[in-house]
């Protein structure tokens, strides 16, 4: 706040104080007082009235300031009405509550859509509960007549399965509140639980699986993480060269800070230009565009979001028609960064 | 015959559940009504019991709970509950296995049947008969007219898997998928190679023309 700015707001005023002292003088010449008395009353007025107009200013300018420097300080804005000192001058006191009036108003719009999507999330995890039963009857059924039509159809359901699964940790990642459940798991565990989940395709597409190096403890809900790397394996089987004998390699490394974990396949890898945008939601890139691989741009997107839930680094380097190598970096220790 | 106790709420998984089962060479049994399950478990007495949470008026973890108490019978939970805490709430319990639906069949088995395995460590047979030959399940070896081969693990499972399905045709997949859950994840390949030596300890005990290979459909245990 300037003060020609303040002054400007106090034009009003000052013109009608100037009217008045006019009138003032054109008496006191009216009626022939002493020159003193004259030059002293206009003075005092035009003194008194400047010490107000200052410390008025100094006050308002020391409150606004306060504001300023208080909320450019805070990421949630909003919390401003929480940590600001109520001001001692009538006007500030009225802007303070006007702000708690609407932050309030605010906070319960926003809660009504927290509560909406909380209740949307609930639905659809109990909606993938209740699917997840005829998809096991059917196999069960698959299972007790096996030919070549329900093995196809099999291959069909475990599709259908995946879809369900990236719905499930979608609901999950997009809700705030902790989901997740961190415990000592053994990488080898996790790995293994994923690629028996990706047997039949893999044996069917004959790729070779090397592991090596997995015997390592990391802290984190291996579930997710089976979900991600299940994400990640199914990645390396669509995007594999038809024409030579593909290889999934997975192996763990220990740091001093960190374990990180190796996915590698000797794919079609990604071209240079995409690679940065990989992880966008939606992204599918010149290989996913191609019609034999339908790509809904969604698997990477969740794996990047769950795994910056989780508070694990993930990073992808590719060699365009030679390989793409996934790392999936665990931070040591108990301590772990939660967002 | 081992009995499996099912409690499981959806008539049509159950059926096929059960049916897989029989046909794996299990007895199976069920419970309509879960009024009193605790009291019903313990009258059936059975070998083993396969659980699911979400059970009309009765609740899966507790029921898991109060059979802990009073036996030692194995517990698997098959729920379409998919989450960490769930699960270690029902290992806390007492279960003793915690699958989640759709599950993986050939696991469920594997686990059914270790379990089996454990829990009559006493009476259990170390060798399976074969008539032609006796398979050593301690030992990893084959036994005929006091000559024994040792066999290394992958070549083990194969001839075990095959002399459990004798007289049937079992698909190069099938062999590969069984090596695959005990994490073994051998390729075509290897698989070939592993037969192959399979083949010339047969020789060595004079049985090679047991194991019969069928072109384009898999191998015959006769």
């Amino acid at each position: 706040m300037k003060f020609t700015e303040f002054l400007k707001d106090k034009m009003l005023q000052i013109i009608l104080i100037i009217f008045g002292l006019i009138t003032i003088e054109i008496f006191l010449l009216a009626y022939h007082i002493g020159n003193f008395i004259k030059i002293y009353i206009p003075s005092i007025i035009i003194i008194l009235y400047s010490i107000t107009i200052i410390v008025e200013y100094l006050i308002k300018k020391q409150f606004y300031k306060n504001t300023t420097n208080l909320l450019n300080e805070l990421e949630d804005k909003y919390l401003i009405t929480e940590i600001i000192k109520t001001p001692n001058f009538t006007e500030g006191k009225k802007l303070i509550e006007i702000l708690e009036q609407t932050n309030k108003s605010m906070i319960e719009k926003v809660n009504q859509y927290k509560y909406a999507q909380e209740d949307y999330k609930e639905y659809i995890e109990l909606w993938i509960h209740e699917i997840k039963i005829p998809i096991a009857t059917s196999k069960m059924i698959i299972e007790n007549n096996k030919n070549q039509a329900t093995k196809s159809i099999d291959e069909e359901l475990n599709k259908v399965e995946n879809y369900i699964e990236q719905a499930l940790y979608y609901a999950r990642s997009n809700t705030v509140e902790k989901d997740y459940y961190i415990k000592k798991s053994n990488l080898k565990e996790i790995v293994n639980e994923s690629i028996l989940k990706n047997k039949t395709t893999l044996i069917q597409e004959k790729i070779l699986i090397n592991t090596h190096d997995l015997n390592i403890n990391v802290s984190t809900d291996s579930k997710w993480i089976v979900f991600i790397l299940n994400q990640i394996i199914q990645n390396s089987v669509k995007y594999r060269k038809k024409e030579e004998q593909s290889e999934i390699e997975i192996y763990a490394k220990k740091a001093k800070e960190n374990v990180t974990l190796y996915i590698k396949d000797n794919g079609i890898g990604i071209k240079k230009g995409e690679i940065s945008r990989i992880f966008e939601k939606g992204f599918t890139g010149t290989n996913g565009r191609t019609a034999s691989k339908k790509s809904t741009g969604i698997g990477l997107y969740l794996c990047k979001k769950l795994c910056d839930k989780l508070g694990i680094g993930i990073e992808i380097n590719s060699i365009e028609n030679k390989e793409t190598e996934v790392k999936l970096i665990f931070p040591n220790g108990s301590h772990v960064d939660i967002k | 015959m081992q009995k499996i106790l099912m409690l499981e709420d959806d008539e049509k998984l159950r059926n096929e559940l059960e049916i897989f089962l029989n046909n794996n060479g299990y007895e199976t049994q069920s419970l309509k009504k879960f009024d009193n399950p605790i009291q019903d478990i313990l009258t059936i007495n059975p070998d083993l019991i396969l659980l699911d949470i979400n059970l009309p008026g009765a609740d899966g973890q507790y029921i898991c709970k109060e059979i802990r108490k009073q036996s030692n019978l194995p517990i698997i939970i098959i729920t379409s509950r998919d989450n960490e805490i769930d699960e270690l709430l029902s290992i806390n319990y007492g279960a003793d296995h915690y699958i989640t639906k759709p599950f993986n069949i050939q696991i469920l088995l594997a686990k059914i049947s270790s379990l089996l395995k454990r829990s009559n460590m006493g009476s259990n047979q170390e060798k399976i008969d074969c008539k032609e030959f006796i398979l050593n399940i301690a030992k990893n070896t084959i036994e005929k007219d006091q000559k024994e081969i040792e066999l290394t693990r992958n070549e083990f499972k194969i001839l075990k898997y095959l002399a459990e399905r004798r007289n049937k045709i079992v698909s190069r997949e099938e062999i590969m998928e069984h090596l695959w859950e005990s994490e073994s994840f051998i390729d075509d390949n290897t698989l070939t190679v592993n037969i192959t030596r399979l083949r010339n300890k047969l020789e060595e005990l004079e049985i090679k023309e047991l194991l019969v290979t069928k072109r384009g459909q898999g191998y015959i245990l006769i």
